[in-house]
């Protein structure tokens, strides 16, 4: 008789892993669960970068800052030179980042998903309907002696009621 | 539109945003889905019923379709 102890036979014992042992090294990586029946797992959420989490926002951001850029240049130049022939081409050069911002806006309207695009499309019907409503009323006031408000108001009114009514109905959908 | 979408998210342990991130959408959707305040589009049931491995009819119930089906 040996003192070791019998080894079993490797065809009467199961294989076992080697991160079955207490003491193993080895972190268990795979599933218990056979592949085909395992459901698979939440998907892992990689890092990311600042630029891939919040590009829409960058994007928007920059084009937002060219335009004030762009502005405040474009009056300033022409406050210096209110009679040049180019004051023209310099007054609409605004529209250029202008028209970048409506790009992106676009663009992030098409990649919303379908309950987001239902709830800018409500927002849009509330922010058109009481932009109308106001500008009328308004307007009848005006007829009546308040003081005549420059139409370019009604853009950032509109923008301001879209913004409220998003707010609405995506608290409406929560 | 009742739907067991919570049941089949909690036997699978996903969070809402992983159920999201897997068919496309926002959280905010799935969440909506789920407490029956947005049915739907049938290409999104579709996702959301190969997601699970299951019918249409067995996440989502129409109400009153018990009575209204013969077949």
């Amino acid at each position: 008789m040996s003192d070791t102890p019998p080894t079993p036979e490797p065809t009467q014992s199961p294989v076992e892993p080697l991160y079955t042992h207490p003491a193993s090294p080895f972190l268990r990586t795979e599933s218990g669960f056979p592949s085909s029946v395992a459901p698979p797992g939440p998907p892992s959420r990689p890092l990311q970068s600042t630029w891939i989490t919040y590009r829409n926002q960058i994007e928007m951001a920059l084009a937002m800052l060219a335009y004030l850029i762009f502005l405040v240049g474009s009056v300033t130049v022409l406050q210096a030179n209110p009679d040049a022939p180019w004051r023209y081409a310099v007054a609409v050069l605004p529209v250029a980042p202008a028209a970048i911002v409506v790009l992106l806006f676009v663009r992030r309207l098409a990649r919303l998903d379908e309950l987001q695009r239902r709830i800018q499309t409500q927002a849009f019907g509330f922010s058109l309907g009481t932009t109308a409503l106001l500008t009328f009323a308004y307007g009848f006031l005006e007829g009546v002696g308040l003081p005549h408000l420059n139409w370019t108001f009604v853009l950032p009114l509109m923008a301001i009621l879209w913004a409220v009514g998003a707010a609405i109905f995506t608290i409406r959908y929560r | 539109m009742k739907n067991r979408l919570r049941v089949l998210r909690a036997e699978l342990d996903w969070s809402q945003a992983d159920l999201a991130e897997r068919l496309g959408v926002s959280r905010q959707t799935v969440n909506a889905i789920e407490t029956g305040k947005y049915d739907p589009s049938l290409p999104l049931a579709f996702s959301l019923a190969r997601t699970f491995n299951r019918s249409i009819e067995e996440i989502f119930e129409a109400e009153g379709s018990r009575s209204r089906v013969t077949t």
